[in-house]
């Protein structure tokens, strides 16, 4: 297709506001799919995604639209992760793209991420096709969605489109817009090839599948590519699109977005972001590659020994199709061998360990999370940690930073005290207020990543009993004052437990871990101590008091058979928890500790 | 046909037919479902009694005795429940005949489970002469509040008379229950429950901490929190059981069960020991009929239904009211026996284990005896394998690790 009748856009929205609703439209108006086929939110394809209504892989689509101009228009929708952990994917996306559909739920008006998309996306330069959905909901508020565009978009109200992806209204419009608004790729003058490969997925008859946009020359099957990031080169098998299922092309010509394959075994091997280039006759490569970096580490460790290549196998497998989740073997005094495993945020953290319990049906143990701080020893060096065990001793740390990001909160204005509480509780400090609208603020704050990790978010939502909203962006790094600490159950350090926390916070933390783990722990034959330790020092103490007895039934013949059933039942569910020396933890415990 | 496979016509029999020469079974319980009033933490099957409802299991029972008939020799009798002492003295008299016809009104230990309210000196005369030589009287408490809070029919004084009554028809084998750890039973209370129960001067003593079962209203109001459970005091009202039962005379013999002692080896239980139970904590055979019941022969067991309605229903139509039949693996038996014979302070002579099993325990469970060892719960004596009274506190886990699970 010539480049003036292609077009590369994407949806960017919070949560909810009905991105996917209004991707199923535009297949639908387009042909592209029929609507009696439409599956209910088509592009959510994995369970969990549905699950959780968030989209967490890429889909680019190709769709054929005929415009009110006669013309035949060739539109790539470039489906971008709804969620905040997943920022790098969104950006990578992003830069596939020309333009933005930029969703406002004009009963919600603006929210967190909507804000954080719209940074992204005016940093990638994309030209913004605002949309302002669901105006069919009876209380849906038109003039105050377009008085936020131009507060804090500076974008004029008059140029939105008024829609409603459910009732279908506006659908053409958007389309025509897209055509009218979103800049035509154009060619980068590069002597060769130059395509971005943004996502990825693996299959097990092809390999890996590539998305793939060609921003310069031709991309074919046969053709040798050099992949300049990842420093290698491979033979194109096949090229295609997606219709949203894929079918095989003779070529992605410039401006073109589809996927090829190359024999590629493993997601690994090629860095999503990279530039793709002729072989023989090599262009440079595009702007704006970044490797991925995972942000939150936590080690996964097997329930039983004998589990762990099955383990290793299985986290592989995630890996195929999830290039972003990083593994490697570690072993722990309290757990044994297990993987050290990065993630680029705590939902994809849930979402890996989910899988693993429910798809893999795997019993796992998952250590505390930990962002990566940079040490500076005393001697000048630097070390990256992100594994508390291997802090080196305080007399050896020059200082800690750990890394920040920027965090945007939106929220009503009767919650603007309890919101400031709740950032400070979080070490974070206040850049910005700005009133959004007669009810609603949005607090731009710098806040440790370590401090959101865990339930900022939750606490957030309940304090605005669900009205409230948050999104983030990395931060750079800050010096401060952290400790290690650890937690013993009967004086044995459990590395399970232990985590690298600000010494304003420790004992807290301490304390409320040792009374979330007495909860937890059931009772044993003996008592189990369970202490909470900062550099050796004890700041808090359970008991989980031992069992002085566990008979209190009487057993006659005919009881027999149903006592014997529950105790074998008891002793099936002893095999499901890890014991540490005479104590026995059940899995539920590490997950229920994440939550203390 | 023989006795086995007449017996086995109806049910499901997945078994081949046992060999020609069966041994008798001299076990045999009697499960009457009927109580005056349900108590408030009884998951047990029971219904209301109605006088045809009555009629029916009467007549149904003895079409299930009659299957159990060829093969049964019993040696104890129980009849538990329910309340049997429910029943009237026409009911009684219709079962005492038909006992006599079948020959088993000889039995070495006959028993009858008895509510306070419900015994009258005739009916326990009527047992008496009939050869009925033992009953256990469900006192449960002597408080007053108590056996109000727990939905029991009779009054404190009715337990007192009805035990001199049972005396007084020439009953010299008497059992008393009693619970403890009840909801808002002080320490005192319990004590002086126990000081007075003792002085009745019974021959055995079965004592029990309350349980919690589903879908009873002790547990809805434990669900509703209107008490916590206090295992501490549990434990110390079990301590000031074992003391007291010890002052008065008794032998503990098993977890919940004392006797006395008046001749004889007392290696395995005291004398006075109920036979019946004892049978079921070694594994022998036992027929059960009635509602609910238990049977247990040649290692296979099967339950009957626990509804009367459905019970008689099947019995007319001349087929057993079974609700589920089970046969273990040896191993997983073997476990099963290991598991439920520790219970008994005796714990499992070895020679005795082997010769029922086939299994050696001291091999199969090396592991599991070093456990208990280690930890106090259990000794092995050159004899036999032992739980320790720390160890019997914690008979459950014992079993656990006893068990094959298959
Ligand atoms: N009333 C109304 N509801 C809508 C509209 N668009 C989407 N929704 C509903 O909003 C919810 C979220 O939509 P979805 O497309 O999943 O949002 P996403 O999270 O942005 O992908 C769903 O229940 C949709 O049915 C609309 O125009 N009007
Ligand atoms: S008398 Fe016995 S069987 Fe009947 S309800 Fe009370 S406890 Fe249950
Ligand atoms: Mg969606």
């Amino acid at each position: 297709m010539e480049t003036t009748h292609i077009r590369n856009f994407c949806i960017i929205a919070h949560i909810d506001h009905g991105k996917t609703t209004l991707s199923d439209r535009l297949l639908a108006r387009t042909g592209t799919i029929a609507a009696r086929d439409m599956q209910e939110q088509l592009l959510d394809s994995m369970d969990l995604e549905r699950e959780r209504g968030i989209t967490i892989k890429a889909h680019p689509v190709t769709m054929m639209y005929q415009a009110k101009n006669g013309e035949t228009y060739e539109l790539n929708l470039i489906d971008t992760p709804g969620h905040v952990d997943f920022t790098y994917e969104v950006s990578r996306s992003l830069s596939a793209c020309e333009g933005a559909i930029l969703i406002i739920d004009a009963a919600q008006g603006v929210e967190a991420q909507t804000v954080a998309n719209f940074h992204l996306a005016m940093k990638k330069g994309l030209e913004i096709i605002p949309v302002i959905n669901k105006i069919d909901l009876p209380h849906a508020n038109i003039p105050q969605a377009k008085a936020q565009l131009e507060e804090i978009f500076a974008i004029t109200g008059d140029s939105a489109i008024l829609a409603s992806a459910k009732e279908g209204i506006g659908i053409e419009e958007i389309l025509e817009a897209v055509i009218s608004r979103v800049p035509a790729p154009k060619p980068t003058g590069a002597p060769s090839l130059q395509a971005l490969g943004f996502d990825s997925y693996f299959d097990t008859f092809k390999g890996v599948v590539t998305h793939v946009r060609v921003f310069n020359g031709e991309l074919r099957a046969g053709m040798h590519v050099r992949l300049l990031h990842s420093d290698r080169t491979v033979e194109i098998k096949e090229v295609g699109s997606f219709n949203p299922k894929p079918y095989t092309r003779p070529a992605l010509t410039v401006g073109e977005t589809g996927f090829f394959t190359a024999n590629i075994k493993s997601a690994l091997d090629v860095k999503m972001g990279d530039t793709l280039t002729d072989s023989k006759n090599p262009s440079p490569v595009l702007p704006g590659f970044q490797e991925i970096h995972p942000m939150v580490f936590s080690g996964i460790y097997p329930i039983n020994t004998a589990d762990y290549e099955h383990l290793k196998t299985n986290l592989a497998k995630l890996q195929l199709n999830d290039s972003a989740f990083v593994f490697q073997a570690e072993t722990s005094v309290a757990l044994g061998f297990g993987f050290r495993c990065g993630f680029l945020g705590l939902l994809h953290l849930e979402i890996v360990q989910e899988r693993l319990r429910r798809e893999y049906d795997m019993d796992i143990i998952a250590t505390y999370p930990s962002v990566i701080y940079h040490i500076t020893l005393t001697d000048g060096t630097m070390k990256e940690i992100d594994n508390p065990a291997f802090l080196p001793e305080v007399t050896y740390i020059e200082r800690i930073e750990e890394p920040m990001v920027k965090a945007f909160i939106i929220c009503p204005n009767e919650n603007i005290g309890d919101m400031m509480a709740l950032i400070s509780e979080k070490r974070g400090s206040i850049l910005q207020t700005e009133t959004l609208d007669a009810r609603r603020v949005m607090l731009t704050s710098r806040t440790p990543l370590n401090e959101i990790l865990i339930d900022f978010h939750d606490r957030i939502k309940s304090i605005t009993r669900g009205y409230g909203s948050m999104d983030y962006e990395h931060d750079g790094y800050a010096v401060s004052d952290m400790v290690k600490l650890d937690m013993l159950v009967n004086s044995d350090p459990v590395d399970a437990f232990s985590c690298i926390v600000h010494r304003d916070k420790a004992e807290s933390r301490g304390r409320a871990l040792a009374a979330k783990l007495k909860e937890v722990i059931p009772h044993q034959q003996y008592a189990v101590a369970i202490q909470a330790a900062i550099g050796g020092k004890i700041v808090a103490r359970e008991t989980v008091s031992a069992f002085r007895k566990d008979v209190t039934a009487k057993c006659y013949g005919g009881d027999i058979t149903r006592k014997r059933k529950l105790l074998e039942k008891q002793k099936e569910g002893k095999k499901r928890m890890k014991a540490f020396g005479t104590v026995n933890i059940p899995q539920e415990a590490f997950i229920e500790v994440l939550k203390a | 046909m023989t006795a086995a496979a007449l017996i086995m016509a109806g049910a499901d029999s997945r078994q081949p037919a046992p060999a020609v020469e069966t041994p008798p079974v001299s076990s045999l319980y009697v499960h009457v479902p009927f109580c005056a009033r349900k108590c408030d933490y009884c998951a047990f099957y029971s219904e209301r009694a109605n006088a045809k409802t009555i009629e029916r299991y009467l007549d149904a029972l003895g079409r299930e005795l009659e299957m159990f008939a060829p093969r049964l020799k019993p040696q104890t009798i129980f009849f538990g429940g329910g309340t049997p002492s429910l029943l009237g003295a026409a009911h009684w008299e219709r079962i005492l005949t038909r006992f006599d016809q079948f020959g088993w009104t000889r039995a070495a230990e006959w028993t009858i489970e008895s509510n306070p309210a419900t015994v009258t000196l005739d009916k326990a005369r009527l047992w008496r002469e009939r050869g009925v030589n033992r009953v256990s009287l469900g006192i449960q408490s002597l408080s007053v509040e108590l056996l109000e809070y727990l939905g029991r029919v009779h009054s404190r004084a009715q337990a007192f008379h009805a035990f001199d009554l049972l005396r007084e028809a020439g009953f010299a084998n008497i059992n008393v229950d009693l619970m403890f750890a009840i909801p808002g039973q002080t320490m005192a209370m319990w004590r002086e429950t126990l000081a007075e129960a003792t002085a009745f001067g019974s021959e055995h003593l079965s004592s029990y901490e309350v349980i919690y079962e589903e879908d009873t209203p002790l547990y809805e109001r434990l669900k509703a929190g209107q008490f916590a459970v206090n295992d501490d005091l549990a434990c110390e009202m079990y301590d000031a059981l074992l003391e007291a039962a010890a002052r008065a005379g008794y032998r503990q013999y098993e977890i919940s069960n004392f006797a006395r002692h008046t001749s004889g080896d007392a290696t395995e239980y005291p004398s006075l020991a109920c036979r019946h139970n004892v049978n079921y904590w070694r594994g022998g055979a036992f027929y059960g009929a009635g509602p609910g019941a238990t049977t247990y022969v040649d290692g296979v067991r099967e339950a009957n239904l626990a509804n009367t309605v459905k019970y008689c229903d099947s019995l007319e139509t001349g087929r057993r009211a079974l609700e589920y039949r089970e046969q273990l693996s040896p191993l997983a038996r073997a476990g099963e026996l290991a598991a439920f014979g520790l219970r008994m302070n005796s714990g499992w002579p070895y020679a005795r284990f082997r010769e029922l099993t086939g299994y050696e325990m001291r091999v199969e469970w090396a592991e599991e005896i070093k456990i208990l060892e280690a930890k106090g719960y259990g000794v092995s004596e050159p004899d036999r394998f032992r739980l320790t009274l720390p160890g019997l506190r914690f008979a459950d886990w014992a079993a656990e690790l006893f068990l094959r699970v298959e």
